[in-house]
């Protein structure tokens, strides 16, 4: 009897309806609250402009690159990368000081039966020197002078001319070829070639300076098998305007250069 | 009987020989052939200036010499492709003549020199004669590069000026095509009579002059291409306008279209010194607006709204302007075409003014207050932009506020204002940053332009 009297009063504690109406209203209510706040907010914002850092949606691009190549600047040092890399570099720290030998108290009375260490000898050892060569100077172009030419000239004519007509273009100006190697160097850009290509590849390029040192009928002599090394090489000289003008002594209308890029 | 034929042309094998040669010798000489290549050490070109020979006994040769002395040595070194010789290296010897040169002294160590300038200096009736000579010694059969001859008044000015000349001539011929600075000039801002006027001096910061007398705030000069005259902005009854000044008149002459009500600000000349830019508020925001350097046929080009201004020419094309916009809340880089078409966007964030285009239109200067990012100190500093690449470098560091940029004519190097410790004053250095010198110290100095040439 009594669970039965237990199960009704269940029933009739399940079967009541309960309060939804005012807690569906809170919540309604504030969801409503919520919406209505975070889309003021974005109107209000909108409405006063302050100060944004960068584009909306990102700050932009960081980039440290070395744009020196297209300034007519010499660039012979290696590009350093290292964004934190300063012209004054810290001291670099103190040489250890050399070992101080074991000083013997000449005093102290031997202990009997005591085995003295024999003292280590220290002889410096120096590691062997290369001794620099000789002959490491830089030298220009590849062949000297063409002999034959030489011996083909006749004899005949003003002498002075003649001189400067036969010498060879690099020994009596061999500060203009420097000047044509400095300039190539710096506007061939090594990092277009492709990385596979075999280091040592060589790519020849024929072109002409003329008086005024501008550049002129660049063409591929031999390629590299890379094209990409080929392709780079002919742009270093595309993007030369000027050599400078040709030394005023040279009496030719143009030099012919043959040049080669190597990776 | 073959064996025979061949034994009967062998007497003859040079004749024949020669003949091959002979056919071949006019391609041979039609055009000398240098054969070169990368990996062939191109040190940067080590180059000593020796003290020149006093000639004459003069009592002015003694001052005048060591004015031309430290003058070509300061332009050699300022010259940024040098490894100059230190005096304290070079050898003691003053070689006056090409006879007189010993080229082994030079090229051994410690001066260890690539190329020596030497040469003679004498005063003789009130007239300055200079010799000078430029050997490569490396080269001992020809050693000579260049040589030289000058003949002008002797004054101080002269013997700066010979020393720059002749500076020129060297860098020019060593410098791959890109003729020297030494003779240019800067134009600037200063008030040290009171009110902004412009000055001018010499690229090294010597032979410093006055050029306006109005008493009034003078702003932003810009010298046209020829160095005949200077437009710059001016305060009047009109308010800002663009004024212009002759520099061969020594007055005033008149730019019609710069003065029609609203701020007219920092005027542009083109390369070819055919066209005017300037920044105009006359139609409301202020805009670009382009004019004939006589100053009429005047058209805006710019539509958008917001201010735009700053503008400056690509001196390689002159089809192309970059400004100054402040469309987004801080001033921004922007480049279009002459039109007005084509507008791009080249910095993206931070506060970025006072653009000046690279001689070889490739690249701009701006001074850029990025405010975000690695390394970003909170000044005002130097940065290079290069446009195809939009990729830039900063050139100042942690070193005051620096503002206007401006391109030297061998696109090597800049001249800027500097603003440390409340003073401003004018500033070069190299194009990567190094060899930053003070040009100016009286007053406060602002708005440098460097001369086209």
């Amino acid at each position: 009897m009594e669970g039965l009297l237990d199960g009704i009063e269940h029933l009739e504690r399940e079967l009541t309806a309960e309060p939804v109406a005012a807690p569906a209203m809170g919540s309604f209510v504030l969801h409503a609250l919520l919406i209505a706040s975070v889309l003021s907010y974005g109107m209000i914002s909108g409405l006063f402009k302050h100060s944004v850092w960068g584009n909306q949606g990102g700050g932009g691009a960081m980039q440290v690159n070395l744009v020196s190549s297209t300034i007519p600047l010499p660039n012979n040092q290696p590009v350093n990368e290292n964004v934190l890399a300063t012209e004054k570099p810290s001291k670099a720290p103190v040489a250890p000081a050399p070992k101080t030998q074991q000083k013997v108290d000449e005093t102290a009375i031997a202990i009997q039966g005591k085995q003295v260490k024999p003292q280590e000898k220290t002889t410096q050892k120096t590691p062997p020197q290369p001794t620099p060569k000789t002959d490491n100077t830089a030298r220009y172009g590849e062949q000297s002078g063409t002999p034959i030419a030489r011996a083909t000239q006749p004899s005949v004519g003003s002498v002075g001319q003649t001189a400067i007509g036969d010498s060879d273009f690099v020994s009596m100006f061999g500060w203009y070829v420097r000047q044509i190697n400095v300039k190539m160097a710096s506007s061939w850009y090594k990092q277009e070639v492709d990385p596979h290509t075999p280091p040592g590849a060589r790519v020849y390029l024929y072109f002409s300076i003329r008086k005024d040192g501008s550049i002129s009928d660049i063409r591929l002599d031999r390629s590299s098998g890379s094209p990409t090394l080929d392709q780079s090489c002919m742009r270093a000289a595309q993007r030369v305007d000027s050599f400078g003008a040709l030394p005023p002594a040279y009496t030719k209308a143009s030099l012919m250069v043959s040049y080669y890029c190597e990776y | 009987m073959r064996r025979v034929f061949v034994k009967s042309l062998l007497p003859h094998l040079p004749v024949l020989l020669l003949c091959l040669l002979c056919w071949h010798a006019p391609s041979l000489h039609a055009q000398d052939w240098v054969h070169t290549g990368t990996n062939l050490s191109n040190p940067i070109v080590r180059i000593a200036a020796a003290d020149f020979k006093p000639a004459g006994s003069d009592p002015q040769t003694t001052a005048l010499k060591a004015v031309f002395d430290a003058t070509l040595y300061s332009d050699l070194g300022n010259a940024g492709i040098f490894d100059l010789v230190s005096k304290s290296m070079a050898p003691q010897a003053m070689p006056g003549s090409p006879q007189e040169m010993v080229l082994a002294q030079w090229s051994a160590a410690p001066a260890s020199a690539a190329m020596v300038a030497f040469g003679s200096f004498s005063v003789d009736n009130a007239r300055l004669a200079v010799y000078g000579y430029l050997f490569d010694t490396s080269n001992t059969a020809n050693p000579q590069v260049m040589g030289k001859q000058y003949n002008e008044a002797a004054n101080e000015d002269m013997a700066r000026t010979i020393a720059h000349r002749f500076a020129d001539e060297i860098i020019a011929r060593l410098g791959g095509g890109v003729n020297g600075i030494a003779e240019t000039k800067i134009y600037f801002v200063s008030n040290r009579t009171g009110t902004k006027e412009i000055w001018s001096m010499d690229y090294d910061g010597q032979n410093q002059r006055q050029v306006t007398h109005l008493g009034s705030i003078t702003l932003s000069p810009r010298v046209s291409p020829d160095n005949s005259r200077v437009a710059f902005s001016s305060l009047g009854r009109e308010g800002w306008s663009i004024r212009m000044y002759s520099l061969e008149l020594g007055r005033m002459v008149s730019f019609p279209g710069g003065a029609a009500g609203g701020s007219n600000l920092s005027p542009a000349w083109t390369s070819d010194g055919t066209k005017i830019a300037f920044s105009s508020s006359r139609s409301g925001d202020s805009a670009i607006w382009v004019a004939d350097a006589s100053g009429g046929n005047l058209h805006k080009i710019t539509t958008l709204a917001g201010p735009n201004v700053s503008p400056v020419w690509n001196p390689r094309t002159n089809a192309q302007i970059a400004f100054v916009g402040g469309r987004t809340n801080e001033p921004q880089i922007y480049t279009m075409n002459q039109d007005g078409s084509n507008i791009q966007r080249m910095t993206d964030s931070g506060y970025a003014v006072s653009p000046s285009w690279h001689p070889n239109g490739g690249m701009l200067a701006f001074s850029w207050n990025r405010k975000y990012g690695p390394g970003d100190p909170g000044g005002q500093d130097i940065y290079l932009f290069e446009i195809a690449t939009m990729h830039w470098l900063q050139m100042t560091h942690e070193s005051g506020n620096n503002d206007f940029p401006s391109w030297s004519p061998d696109g090597r190097h800049l001249v800027f204002q500097r603003k440390l410790g409340g003073r401003t004053q004018i500033w070069t250095m190299l194009a990567d940053g190094t060899h930053q010198q003070q040009l100016t110290k009286a007053g406060d100095n602002s708005m440098p332009n460097w001369s086209w040439k």
